[in-house]
C-alpha cells in the first residue's frame, strides 16, 4: 500500500535537526525523498540523532562548487515536486540552484527554505546554531530552573519547531498546486520554529491581567504541572495527573491514604495556602511508597501517571519498553549501515488508508549515486567526475 | 489566493492539543469551524493558553448531546474536507460523529482524532495534560537532570499539546493531497505520547544499549563547554563554538591564547573531557565583561554567540521592528478584550500566502451566519436557540472572553 504521499519526489539539501526531520515525515508518508549531500556526507552526521532523522531516504553526494555538479543537481532537480534547504539566505543563489533558477527549469517545484532566521531579519545574517536561536528568541529566559537566569533547553526547541513547519509548508503547496498546476517558494525558519511553542505563553492582550496570563506563568516556584512531579521511594520520580477526563474510583489522596481524601481535579484550584498546607503531606506519603505500586494502583483508579525516566528507558534500555509506545508501533527496529540492530521511534502519524511506514535505514552518503544519476543518463566516469568519488565504490555501500 | 483557499475544516476539539492544529491550518487560509458546546469551550477560563490555539476560526456554539444538534453537525460535516478533534475513547461514536457517521454523509472525508495515548492499547482509555508526556519522553529527566541529582524540569511551553497538534496537521495535509489526487478520504490519528517522543528521537538503543547523546548539566547551561551559557558582569551569553576555528578564535577573544595550544583541549573531544577543567578556566574570563561587550567582542572574532534576551515575557519580540515588518507577528481587535498580540505567519508563501482572520471567536459568535448558510431561517433559529440546541451572544454574554 503506498502511502498518502506516494508520487512525490524531494530533493533534501538539508542538514542539521529540522529539515532532516521534517522531511522524515513526508518519507515515511510515502514520499520518496533523496538526501543530496556534499562530498564526504553531511557534516552533521555525527549528531546523536543522525541515524533516526534520516533514515527512509536515499542518498547521493554531488559537488555543488563543481559546474558539473551543480549542473547534474539542476538536472535532478527538473524531476522533483520539492527541494528543502537550511543554508543561510542567499548560499543556493550563489551555488545557481537558487529558487529563481530552480523555477525556471522546473515551474512546477516546491522550492522550501528554512534557515535560522527569516530574510530581512537584521538576525539573518548571524549564525544558526540551535541553542543560538533559543537564545535571541527569548525562550532560555522563559523556562524555570533551579537557579536564577536564562535556562538551556536540552531539547533543541526551535530545530523542534521547524521540524513540523518544513513538511506543513510542503504539503501545504503542494495542495495549492493541484489547483495553480505551478510550485512556489516556501520560507521558514528555525526563529519561526521557536515562536510556535509561544503558543500557550505569549498571547498579548492590553487589559489581560492575572486571570489572562496566569495560567501558564513562569513562575518561582514553578506552577501546578511542576508541582505534579514527586518522588517515589528510592529516588524515582513520577508525574502525577490534575485529570485523567475518567471519573476517578478512588481519589489520588485515598490511594496515598491522606486522611483528607480530596478529590485529585479540586488540586488544580486549590488556594496556594491550601496547596502549601497539602503539598508536604502528599510529597511524603509519595515517597513512602514504591514506583511501580503507585503507578499500578493510580492507573487502576482511573488516574494517568506517569513514570519519569528517559526517552532510552521507554524504548526498554531496561527491561520492557513502554506499552503504549508499543502498541501505538513506536518502538522501531531498524538495522542501520554503520551501528547495527538499533532501537528507534516509529511513525507518529497515523492514516488508516494509506499507512506510513519505515522505508529503509539511513542511507550511506552517495549510496544512490549511480541509481539516481544513471536514471538521468549519465555515465559511471561522469558520475565519479561530480560525486567525489567512484560511482562503483558508492553503489557497493558509500563512505 | 490563499494556500488552502477553498478548504473547509470541522474544529469539534476543546482545550488545546485538539484545537491548535485547525489553528494551523486556518492560518494556512481554511475556513475553520469551531463547534462549541453551548456552555462554552472548557478552556476558556485558561485565557491566555485558550486563546494562543483560537485565532481566526468561526465558531457555532451547539449541543452535540441533543440529536438535532447532530443533525446540524452533519451538515456542516457534508460541506467540510477535514473533521478534527480531541475526544477521548468512544466519545465521538456515541454521540454520533464518529468516522463513520461523517464518512457517511461526505464519503471522502479527512477525519483526525487527536489523542493523549493512541488509539487502541493499555492506556488509550485515558486522557491527559501535556506534563505526562514531557514525563514518559523523558523531557524532564533530561532538562531536570536527575542523572545529575537535580528534581525532574517540567517544560513550561506545552509542547506535547504542539507536538500533537502539527502532526496531526501534517497528517491531514498529507490525507488531503491523497484524496485531491485520488478521491479517496481516510482517518487518521496521532497522540501527545507520540508527540512527545519525537524530542527525544534523537534516543536509540544499539542492540538494546543506550547510545550516547548529548546530556545537560547539573547547572542547566548547555551540552558542552563550547556549547553552553556563560553568566557575564551583566546578562548571559550562550555561546557554539563547535568547529577548532571556532574554539581557537574563542581563546584570543577571552584572552587567552595559549589555551588554544594546550593538549587537554586541542579537540572537540578533548574538550568534552575536560569539560570542568575548561569550564573553570571560561567562567571567571566572563564574569569581567558584559554579555553586550561579549557578543561585539565575540563577533568581532567569528566566535558563533548569541545573548540570551529576556524578552519581558515575550513583549520585545511581540513589537519587534523586524518582526512586525516581517509578519511574524500579528495584530487583531477582540470584541471583548481589545487588541490582542501573538505569533504571526510562521511559513511564508511566495505564490499562495497565508490568511491569519482575526480574534478568537466569542461563543457562538458565528452561530447565526453558520445556520443561515445552512438554510436554517430566522424562526427556525430562534427556535434551535429557545430549546438551547445553540447559542449565540446577546447582552447577557455571561463569560469574559
Amino acid at each position: 500500500m503506498p502511502g498518502a504521499l506516494h508520487g512525490v519526489r524531494v530533493l533534501d539539501l538539508s542538514w542539521g535537526i529540522a529539515g532532516p526531520l521534517g522531511t522524515l515525515l513526508l518519507a515515511e508518508q510515502g514520499a520518496d525523498v533523496i538526501k543530496v549531500e556534499p562530498p564526504g556526507g553531511d557534516p552533521f552526521r555525527e549528531y546523536s540523532g543522525y541515524a533516526v532523522w534520516n533514515r527512509s531516504r536515499r542518498s547521493v553526494t554531488v559537488d555543488l562548487k563543481q559546474p558539473a555538479g551543480a549542473d547534474a543537481f539542476r538536472k535532478l532537480s527538473a524531476g522533483a515536486d520539492v527541494l528543502v534547504e537550511t543554508f543561510r539566505p542567499g548560499v543556493t543563489e550563489r551555488l545557481g540552484i537558487g529558487y529563481d533558477a530552480l523555477h525556471e527549469i522546473n515551474p512546477r517545484l516546491v522550492y522550501l527554505s528554512c534557515p535560522a532566521y527569516p530574510e530581512g531579519h537584521r538576525f539573518a545574517e548571524r549564525p544558526g546554531y540551535d541553542a543560538l536561536v533559543q537564545a535571541s528568541s527569548g525562550q532560555q529566559w522563559e523556562q524555570p530552573g533551579w537557579r536564577p537566569g536564562p535556562i538551556f533547553l536540552h531539547m533543541p526547541m526551535p530545530s523542534m519547531g521547524a521540524m513540523f513547519l518544513v513538511p506543513t509548508g510542503i504539503i501545504t503547496a503542494l495542495i495549492a498546486r493541484e489547483k495553480t498546476g505551478r510550485g512556489q517558494h516556501v520560507r521558514t525558519s528555525l526563529f519561526q520554529g521557536a515562536l510556535l511553542y509561544t503558543t500557550q505563553i505569549w498571547s498579548w492582550v492590553p487589559g489581560g491581567g492575572p486571570a489572562y496570563y496566569g495560567t501558564m506563568a513562569k513562575t518561582y516556584p514553578p506552577g501546578v504541572h511542576q508541582e505534579m512531579i514527586f518522588e517515589a521511594a528510592g529516588g524515582e520520580y513520577v508525574h502525577a495527573s490534575i485529570m485523567s477526563g475518567l471519573p476517578p474510583i478512588k481519589t489520588q489522596d485515598a490511594i496515598l491514604g491522606l486522611p483528607d481524601a480530596s478529590d485529585p481535579e479540586r488540586y488544580l484550584m486549590l488556594s496556594p495556602e491550601e496547596r502549601a498546607e497539602l503539598t508536604p503531606k502528599r510529597r511524603a506519603a509519595f515517597k513512602a511508597r514504591k514506583r511501580e505500586e503507585l503507578i499500578t494502583e493510580f492507573r487502576e483508579n482511573n488516574h494517568a501517571i506517569e513514570a519519569i525516566e528517559s526517552m532510552e528507558v521507554a524504548l526498554g534500555a531496561n527491561g520492557a519498553a513502554h506499552p503504549q509506545l508499543v502498541a501505538n508501533d513506536m518502538i522501531a527496529t531498524v538495522d542501520d549501515p554503520e551501528l547495527g540492530p538499533t532501537t528507534q521511534v516509529g511513525v507518529p502519524i497515523h492514516l488508516s488508508a494509506t499507512p506510513g511506514a519505515i522505508q529503509g535505514p539511513r542511507p550511506l552518503p552517495g549510496q544512490h549515486n549511480r541509481e539516481i544519476f544513471g536514471e538521468l543518463g549519465y555515465s559511471d566516469a561522469e558520475i565519479a567526475s561530480f560525486t567525489g568519488r567512484g560511482a562503483d565504490a558508492q553503489d557497493k555501500g558509500g563512505e | 489566493m490563499h494556500a488552502l483557499e477553498g478548504v473547509r475544516l470541522i474544529d469539534f476539539g476543546q482545550y488545546l492539543a485538539g484545537p491548535f492544529g485547525p489553528m494551523v491550518i486556518g492560518d494556512l487560509g481554511a475556513d475553520v469551524i469551531k463547534v462549541e458546546p453551548v456552555s462554552g469551550d472548557g478552556m476558556r477560563m485558561a485565557g491566555g493558553p485558550f486563546f494562543g490555539c483560537q485565532r481566526g476560526k468561526r465558531s457555532l456554539a451547539l449541543d452535540l448531546k441533543n440529536p438535532r444538534g447532530i443533525e446540524i453537525a452533519l451538515q456542516l460535516v457534508e460541506r467540510a474536507d477535514i473533521v478534527h478533534h480531541n475526544m477521548t475513547a468512544g466519545v465521538a461514536v456515541r454521540l454520533g460523529i464518529g468516522y463513520e457517521d461523517c464518512k457517511a454523509v461526505k464519503p471522502d472525508i479527512v477525519y483526525c482524532n487527536t489523542w493523549a495515548y493512541g488509539f487502541e492499547g493499555p492506556l488509550a482509555k485515558f486522557g491527559g495534560l501535556d506534563p505526562l508526556y514531557q514525563a514518559s519522553a523523558g523531557l524532564e529527566y533530561e532538562q531536570g537532570p536527575v542523572r545529575e541529582g537535580n528534581t525532574p524540569a517540567y517544560l513550561r511551553f506545552g509542547m506535547t499539546d504542539t507536538a500533537n497538534a502539527m502532526l496531526s496537521v501534517v497528517g491531514c495535509l498529507a490525507a488531503l493531497y491523497h484524496q485531491r489526487v485520488t478521491g479517496e478520504g481516510q482517518d487518521l490519528w496521532t497522540s501527545l505520547l507520540d508527540g512527545g517522543s519525537m524530542f527525544a528521537s534523537d534516543a536509540l538503543l544499539v542492540d538494546g544499549e543506550a547510545y550516547p547523546r548529548p546530556r545537560l548539566d547539573k547547572g542547566q547551561t548547555g551540552l558542552d563547554a563550547c556549547y553552553r551559557l556563560y553568566e557575564t558582569q551583566e546578562g548571559w551569553i550562550q555561546i557554539a563554538a563547535l568547529s577548532d576555528a571556532h574554539w581557537e578564535a574563542l581563546c584570543g577573544a577571552v584572552g587567552a591564547p595559549e589555551l588554544a595550544a594546550d593538549e587537554r583541549f586541542a579537540t572537540r573531544a578533548a574538550r568534552a573531557e575536560n569539560r570542568k577543567q575548561l569550564e573553570s578556566l571560561l567562567e571567571p574570563r566572563f564574569a569581567t565583561r558584559t554579555a553586550i561587550q561579549w557578543t561585539r567582542a565575540l563577533d568581532a572574532l567569528g566566535v558563533p554567540n548569541e545573548v540570551a534576551y529576556d524578552t519581558k515575557a515575550g513583549e520585545y519580540v511581540l513589537f519587534d521592528g523586524d518582526n512586525e515588518r516581517l509578519g511574524l507577528v500579528a495584530e487583531y481587535d477582540h470584541a471583548l478584550l481589545g487588541r490582542m498580540r501573538q505569533f504571526g505567519s510562521l511559513i511564508d508563501f511566495s505564490e499562495t500566502p497565508g490568511l491569519i482572520h482575526g480574534p478568537p471567536p466569542l461563543v457562538g459568535e458565528h452561530t447565526v451566519e453558520i445556520l443561515e448558510w445552512l438554510g436554517y431561517d430566522a424562526a427556525q433559529r430562534d427556535e434551535l436557540r429557545s430549546e438551547r440546541v445553540v447559542y449565540w451572544p446577546d447582552d447577557d454574554y455571561p463569560w469574559t472572553n
